[in-house]
């Protein structure tokens, strides 16, 4: 066949039209593809292996193609997430509130690709952010804490100071109080989520001012602080998985926030109705990605029954805890 | 509200701070031994990482710390011999080498802890060694926890860096070492083998930071988590430079940043209204200040950085 030059630009005015259909329809027929990229290891026992483990549900259940970057510093975000949506991924996840400069950069670059910041600040045309209610969990377990501590001290242990662990303190205070108006809340930041010996001594320090229920909230750091609660025979709180089933002689009660099912949710939306550039917001109400675990033999049936209609109340919106 | 903690927390605070600063000054110690041989040892904080896998490694597959101890002892001395096959058999930039095993450090036991203890069983705990009170000592006030209440490892360190001071300075070998570090061309004419020093004096460094991450896993934590070293091998390379390259004085300064690190713990919330990141660059600007403070007439061994070549003129 001879191309001529009439004929080229025929075929080009033709196709040009067909390709953009092909190009808008392409994230609504269901091909999805997406990748998510994590600030930590996915082996942290926390926030970025639920991450990777959400992929791999995702691709078994809803027979998506997936992809994950692991342990991506701050200044290679803005590459790795362009890199993914150059290839042809339709929803990038940056898995965390530090990822949202990073991906409010490369969204206006590639305006078809939907991105997703988990714990995001806020959304854009085709940036979605998903997040916890974070302050409801760590109220109840403030009040959790107020009824069950002996020495009416506790302590909460924070890696770093933003928007999640301030909810998270402020809901936890504001829970303790209620049960123990008289009590003390300790709060520690250790300044790294992933410091195990550092975590270990700073449970040790609340302890040793008379702390008897411990709440670590960081990365691999919260095993060297549940190390130390069960050293010193002290009580401690677990965070994002039941984690009475690993450490069962000194956990009381998870706040088990979900990250896995909250991006299996989220993802299974995108798939079914698609997503809009909005904070999609998992609270009690969502008790697959918010809820608690078990609660520890110890605790009275009576508290337990408080703690039921504590929650009862806050999922109806009678009692809203409104974060820091 | 009085800005220090209360008086009994003071023993806390102590035996805190002498728990952070073990790791530190094992990595401390190697390091002194290697830059007094002529080598900048930057990979420590990879060797105490090495050392940290090894320990659970060697734990978790024979059931004994004692055989985590050793594992790791060796695997840390194995990484020494390749910074050294690198700096010194190779004449690689010694920092660059250094880095490098930092990273190949920090890639190989993420891999390899996945690959032994799986992604689910990630953090297995191991046994270790408990704290061993030293009768009648361990109920003084104030010091007794701090350093009569403590595990086997801390009671070793000191031990070792009085051995270490004694080889160093009042032995042949020591002296061979430290010349080959200040003039390994002289020592090389009275015949040391200043390539061989260094060899040995870099397995011997890369032993004594993988203690330092033996006694993270062995001692403190009884598991494995990528990245526990978490910056104290690059802490104790500014403890080596504070201790003036001795090696009670780098064990000393690490003593010393270990205890602004469990300050650090303790005056956040007794001074909750401050913000906790001033508690938080404490102990770095301790070092900084302390670093100014003594810097004068610090002087590290004359030929550290540099390599050394027999044919050379």
């Amino acid at each position: 066949m001879k191309i001529t030059r009439r004929g080229l630009l025929a075929t080009a005015a033709l196709a040009a039209p067909a390709l953009l259909l092909a190009r808008t329809g392409f994230a609504a027929s269901g091909t999805l593809k997406a990748a998510i990229v994590m600030p930590g290891a996915i082996t942290d026992h926390g926030w970025s292996q639920s991450g990777y483990e959400a992929m791999g549900v995702v691709t078994e259940k809803l027979g998506i193609e997936t992809a994950y970057s692991e342990k991506v510093a701050q200044p290679d975000h803005v590459e790795v997430l362009s890199d993914y949506a150059r290839r042809g991924f339709t929803h990038v996840i940056g898995h965390g509130g530090e990822f949202q400069d990073a991906i409010d950069r490369v969204a206006a670059r590639f305006t078809d690709t939907r991105f997703i910041v988990t714990n995001g600040l806020h959304a854009a045309d085709n940036v979605s952010t998903a997040d916890f209610y974070f302050s409801q969990p760590a109220y109840v377990l403030g009040f959790l804490a107020g009824r069950l501590s002996k020495s009416g001290k506790v302590g909460l242990i924070q890696a770093q100071k933003f928007k999640f662990t301030n909810d998270t303190l402020a809901g936890f205070e504001a829970g303790f109080k209620i049960a123990r108006p008289d009590g003390a809340v300790f709060a520690t930041w250790t300044g790294d989520w992933d410091d195990v010996a550092k975590g270990k001594e700073a449970a040790l320090n609340q302890i040793a001012q008379g702390a008897d229920i411990i709440w670590p909230t960081m990365d691999s750091a919260t095993q060297g602080a549940l190390q130390a609660v069960r050293e010193k025979g002290v009580k401690a709180f677990g965070l994002y998985y039941d984690a009475i089933t690993k450490w069962p002689d000194i956990v009381l009660q998870s706040s088990i926030l979900d990250v896995k099912s909250l991006i299996v949710a989220l993802l299974t939306t995108a798939r079914d109705e698609g997503l809009t550039g909005k904070n999609y917001r998992y609270d009690f109400n969502n008790p697959d990605v918010v809820r608690l675990g078990t609660f520890a033999s110890e605790i009275p049936a009576d508290t337990a029954a408080e703690v039921a209609t504590l929650m009862s109340r806050i999922r109806s919106g009678q009692l809203v805890i409104e974060p820091a | 509200m009085s800005f220090l903690p209360d008086i009994s927390l003071i023993a806390v605070l102590l035996a805190s701070g002498v728990r952070l600063a073990t790791p530190i000054g094992f990595a401390a110690l190697g390091g002194v031994l290697a830059e007094r041989s002529g080598v900048y040892n930057v990979g420590l904080e990879g060797m105490m990482l090495w050392g940290a896998f090894g320990a659970a490694a060697g734990t978790y597959l024979t059931g004994s710390p004692v055989a985590g101890l050793v594992a790791g002892v060796l695997l840390g001395a194995v990484a020494g011999l390749l910074l050294a096959l690198l700096c010194v058999g190779l004449a690689v930039n010694q920092l660059v080498a250094g880095i490098a095993i930092n990273l190949l450090c920090a890639g190989l036991t993420a891999f390899l802890a996945r690959a032994l203890f799986g992604l689910a069983g990630g953090g297995t705990a191991v046994s270790g060694f408990a704290s061993l009170p030293v009768p009648y000592l361990s109920g003084l006030p104030l010091i007794g926890t701090a350093l009569f209440n403590q595990d086997p490892l801390v009671y070793m360190l000191p031990v070792l860096v009085a051995v270490v001071t004694i080889c160093l300075y009042r032995t042949q070998a020591g002296l061979r070492l430290r010349a080959a570090g200040e003039s390994p061309r002289a020592a090389d004419s009275a015949g040391v083998n200043v390539t061989a020093v260094r060899y040995v004096s870099l397995a011997l460094s890369g032993a004594f930071a993988a203690a330092g991450g033996c006694h993270l896993v062995l001692c403190q934590v009884y598991i494995f988590s990528e990245g526990m070293s978490a910056g104290k091998g690059f802490i104790a390379l500014a403890a080596i430079i504070l201790g003036r390259w001795h090696p009670v004085g780098a064990v000393v300064a690490a003593l010393f940043f270990g205890l602004c690190d469990a300050l650090q713990l303790q005056l956040q919330f007794s001074n909750p209204l401050v913000p906790y990141q001033i508690f938080l660059i404490l102990p770095f600007a301790a070092s900084l200040v302390a670093l100014v403070w003594f810097n004068k007439g610090a002087r590290q061994p004359a030929a550290t950085g540099m390599v050394f070549d027999r044919e050379a003129r």
